[in-house]
């Protein structure tokens, strides 16, 4: 085994918004000075109640949003992580921001820390669009977020992109993704706006206020997308996402490669030993949990061979590489072809994969209906 | 049992005239069943009958009333009100000499309760009218009691006015049966003959009958011979309903009761049989009942295809509780193994489903309701169609003939108009206008049974602000101008989807079907044109375009299991939907020939 093998990565939970948008299902709530502080030390007894040593190449602190903590708050958060971090195994250090909440203190708590990488979340450049997901911020707003962080030497910077709004033309799509163009960062994830249940987005779609786009108009937005940043130097390396050389997010890859990583914080998932585990959703129930030193997973599973090998090839089909044989082989113990071959040889049949009897990855056909590809392989 | 003490009636009224809630306050009042049991409803065992509040299966219960020192043995059958259970009066109306005819003091004569009395005037039975729900503000009590006296030609003075909620007139209730109600005439010394009304099977004690005894008796140990069957059984128990079943060592003539004695096969009970002594047999069979003729017809599968054997069992099983249905197996290209089933109407068509799917824990799609067509043949053949399907080739056709009914709509005038819009809609012939009273009117029509099987009650129901109320009887079959529309989805027929429409019908009924077809099938990775189609010209016409895009913009380490479950889960809901080529056709679909409001 070398090195590499012994590396893990660290994801840190902070569940908490200035507001909750309306398209959003992610474990956040709305957030109370009090309550954060209780968190933290939450957090802090969880990373101590891990029995064995871990060295992370990958943190990512996500949420919710991180910085909408105040400055001491950051500070004592960032401090706990801290400790944990061997900082010559550490290669990527990823914070999620907003705009409207990195003021310039944060910013330089962020700076004087091991944060190497933020991504912040522009969504929109439309104001209107802005508005209707009931975000906190402005354009304008983002953009100096944007500048600020660049004036104070953050080389890695990722912006978090929304399209397919409800009445959403091409033309304002190709203006957002000027403006991206412009500021220039090493990272896009560019999101098609998905209807989850139970969002007020999907019950006002439901309920006839906004109508969905066809599918065939988010085709044409995400096609665009596609050449558009390709065409500015961007490499399109997985479904959502478009990298400068050099700039993948290191810590996304591991869960699409079904790489071990540890989660910490409420609603965090971890991948140990061939285990994912869940911790408890509820913030509050969370913390008097941690508090009273119990067992804060409620949600584990083992997965067997086959359904390991399954989860394998439909993680790495959504990286545009694909996944090569001997990698399947490698990671789930079982021959591709001798699982797969007949669904393999009808999708590539129907253009939806490509299989040069060495890799397999998804067409750019394919990559559209990934899901109805992905299903074949469940 | 002295056989002057014992008085055999019925309940009939119209659906909700508040039949069960009476047979409640009687059981009530002599104590038949403990405060601690009670609940309301209490003789509708069926779940499906106290969720829909209404009674599907007749049943029966035995009333010890004293009166002036004597006990009389009152046995009361409770009966379902609406029209498609029609049969399971006429069954109960065999075991007894009297009914109470109840109609509802706010809501007067409906079109069933008509039914039910021209039904027990045929069998000669004594009627007891009363008026139900007195105590209610809207109660017109006069008025309903000259609807009695005009329409059904009964005396004033006999009309008791009851309140089950308040107990006023229960008491007249128990006086007027005991009083008009003449005694059974059986000979207890003759050789036994009983009735079998009702049989439901158990899994431990095998088939159970439900017996009325006109002569003779029975007893424990008696070995009994079913003259249709043409078979004997021992007799193991014998009792009364109390409402639970409560075991007797002797049942005499005049009795209502059950009978166990070992009957395995639910095809060695025929409804309306005689049951007699095989040492001592009577020769003549009791009058015994018509077998009621399905009206509608639909095919039932399985969902899963090898369920096919457990579906059978289910419906055999049913079968020997309801035997109103008939059922042969069938296949269909779409659906597979499965049968077609036939039913009274479509109520019951829901009921015997929903009680299939209970009872049975078989997952089942249903194709659309159809009629009985006959078909005239060049030849001079007749030929009857209850699947569009077998319909012969239209050159061999000389005549297509579809179902006819009587209809009679009572409702209040007001309706009038928008009525006859309705029934012009559905090629309806208008017959006849007579007034009730000023404000309510019975309209009749012959109108053809497929245009009223799927949705012509809820209409009437709609448009009458739930006033109006429809009986039908069958007629003949009428020539008409028929034709098979069927279905092509990528280019191959559906046969599960075909369906037989009047010409005029034919284009819109097909642009219609193939645009829900368009709604219920989903996206696939290739385009699916849908048509209509008679003979084989196209009439209409929708695509499925092919699916654009699918997919999960963000999948990160949290969402793994969510989305290999969802995945999971979407792959199982396929293997669910029935697949026709390469098109999986969801359940759904078969049923949108219903919702097509042509």
């Amino acid at each position: 085994m070398s090195i590499h093998d012994h590396l893990h990565s660290l994801y840190i939970h902070i569940p908490f918004c200035t507001s909750k948008c309306i398209y959003c299902d992610f474990n956040s709530i709305t957030i109370k000075s009090d309550i954060v502080d209780e968190y933290l030390l939450a957090i802090e007894s969880e990373f101590q109640s891990i029995n064995k040593e871990y060295f992370f190449k990958t943190v990512y602190i996500g949420g919710g949003t991180p910085t909408v903590l105040n400055e001491t708050q950051l500070s004592k958060l960032l401090d706990i992580v801290s400790k944990y971090i061997d900082k010559s195994k550490l290669k990527e250090y990823t914070i999620e921001a907003n705009p409207g909440t990195l003021n310039d203190e944060r910013i330089f708590i962020l700076k004087n820390s091991l944060v190497n990488r933020v991504s912040i979340g522009i969504q929109s450049f439309n104001n209107n669009y802005l508005k209707l997901l009931e975000r906190i911020h402005t354009a304008n707003e983002a953009k100096d977020t944007f500048f600020n962080l660049r004036e104070n030497g953050f080389k890695n910077i990722n912006i978090d992109l929304i399209y397919g709004y409800p009445g959403q033309t091409l033309n304002e799509w190709k203006m957002d993704l000027m403006e991206s163009s412009r500021l220039d960062p090493e990272h896009v994830s560019a999101y098609c706006l998905s209807y989850e249940q139970g969002t007020p987005l999907t019950k006002m779609i439901d309920s006839g206020i906004f109508r969905r786009l066809e599918e065939e108009e988010e085709l044409k937005l995400y096609e665009y997308t596609k050449d558009f940043l390709c065409n500015k130097g961007y490499l399109h390396y997985e479904i959502s996402n478009f990298a400068k050389p050099g700039k993948k997010c290191k810590h996304n890859i591991v869960y699409w490669n079904n790489e071990e990583y540890i989660g910490i914080g409420a609603g965090a998932f971890s991948f140990v030993d061939g285990k994912r585990y869940c911790n408890i959703k509820n913030v509050s129930e969370y913390i008097s949990t941690a508090q009273s030193k119990k067992n804060l997973i409620c949600f584990s599973e083992t997965l067997s061979q086959k359904k390991r090998a399954s989860e394998i090839l439909i993680m790495s089909l959504r990286m545009t590489s694909g996944i090569s044989k001997i990698e399947f082989f490698k990671r789930s113990g079982l021959d591709l072809l001798g699982l797969f071959g007949k669904q393999i040889n009808d999708l590539a049949k129907a253009g939806l994969i490509n299989f040069d009897d060495e890799r397999i990855k998804l067409t750019r056909k394919g990559m559209s209906v990934a899901d109805s590809v992905m299903m074949e392989f469940v | 049992m002295n056989i002057n003490q014992i008085r055999n009636f019925c309940i009939i009224a119209h659906i909700d005239h508040g039949k069960s809630t009476l047979a409640d306050r009687l059981l009530e009042k002599v104590n038949a069943v403990s405060p601690r049991k009670f609940r309301d409803q209490v003789l509708d065992n069926m779940d499906l009958e106290r969720e829909r509040g209404i009674t599907i299966k007749a049943s029966a219960v035995a009333l010890d009333y004293r009166k002036n020192g004597e006990t009389y043995s009152l046995n009361l059958i409770d009966t379902p009100g609406h029209v498609d259970f029609s049969y399971e009066v006429s069954r109960s109306l065999g075991a007894c000499e009297g009914v109470l005819l109840l109609v509802d003091a706010s809501q007067g004569i409906e079109a069933q309760t008509i039914t039910n009395v021209y039904m027990a005037i045929e069998k000669n039975l004594e009627i007891i009218p009363v008026l139900s729900k007195i105590d209610l503000k809207t109660a017109r009590p006069k008025e309903v009691g000259e609807e009695i006296v005009s329409i059904l030609g009964m005396d004033s003075a006999e009309i008791i006015e009851v309140s089950a909620k308040t107990g006023l007139g229960i008491d007249d209730i128990f006086d007027g049966i005991i009083a008009k109600i003449p005694p059974p005439k059986g000979d207890v010394n003759a050789p036994l003959r009983a009735l079998i009304f009702d049989s439901v099977y158990d899994d431990y004690r095998g088939v159970i009958v439900y017996i009325r005894i006109f002569d003779g008796s029975i007893k424990v140990g008696d070995n009994i011979f079913m003259m249709k069957i043409n078979r004997s059984f021992e007799v193991v128990e014998l009792g009364l309903f109390k409402p639970e079943m409560t075991p007797v060592d002797t049942l005499g003539a005049g009795s209502v009761g059950y009978c166990i004695a070992n009957i395995k096969s639910i095809h060695d009970v025929h409804i309306g049989d005689t049951v007699t002594l095989t040492k001592r047999r009577s020769t003549v069979a009791l009058p015994g009942y018509n077998r009621p003729l399905p009206m509608v017809f639909c095919g039932l599968y399985p969902t899963d295809n090898t369920d096919f054997m457990p579906l059978r069992a289910a419906i055999e099983r049913l079968w020997i509780n309801d035997s109103s249905f008939s059922y042969e197996p069938e296949t269909s290209q779409a659906l597979g193994f499965g049968f077609r089933c036939g039913f009274l109407g479509l109520l019951h068509m829901e009921i015997v489903q929903e009680r299939l799917e209970r009872e049975s824990n078989v997952g089942l799609v249903q194709t659309a309701p159809t009629v009985t067509y006959e078909i005239l043949t060049h030849d001079g053949k007749i030929i009857h169609v209850d699947n569009p399907e077998k319909l012969p080739s239209v050159g061999t056709i000389k005549e297509f003939r579809e179902p006819v009914v009587e209809a009679k709509i009572i409702l209040p005038s007001e309706y009038i108009g928008a009525i006859m819009k309705l029934t012009d809609e559905r090629r309806a012939t208008y017959k006849s206008t007579e007034y009730l009273s000023e404000k309510r009117a019975i309209l009749t029509y012959d109108i053809p049974l497929g245009e009223i099987i799927f949705d012509f009650y809820d209409k009437l129901k709609s448009l009458t602000r739930g006033y109006g109320t429809l009986d039908y009887e069958f007629v003949g079959y009428v020539p008409e101008d028929l034709v098979k529309l069927d279905i092509l989805v990528a280019g191959k027929k559906v046969d599960a989807l075909s369906c037989i429409v009047h010409r005029k019908k034919a284009e819109a009924k097909g642009r219609k079907l193939v645009q829900n077809l368009k709604k219920d099938i989903a996206r696939h990775m290739f385009e699916i044109p849908i048509q209509a189609a008679i003979g084989g010209r196209v009439i209409a016409r929708e695509t499925i375009r092919q699916m654009a895009k699918n997919v999960t913009a963000k999948c990160y380490g949290g969402d793994v299991t969510r989305k290999r479950k969802l995945l999971e889960k979407q792959k199982e809901g396929k293997k669910r939907m029935k697949n026709v080529g390469n098109v999986e056709i969801p359940q759904s679909a078969f049923l949108s020939v219903l919702s097509t409001d042509v």
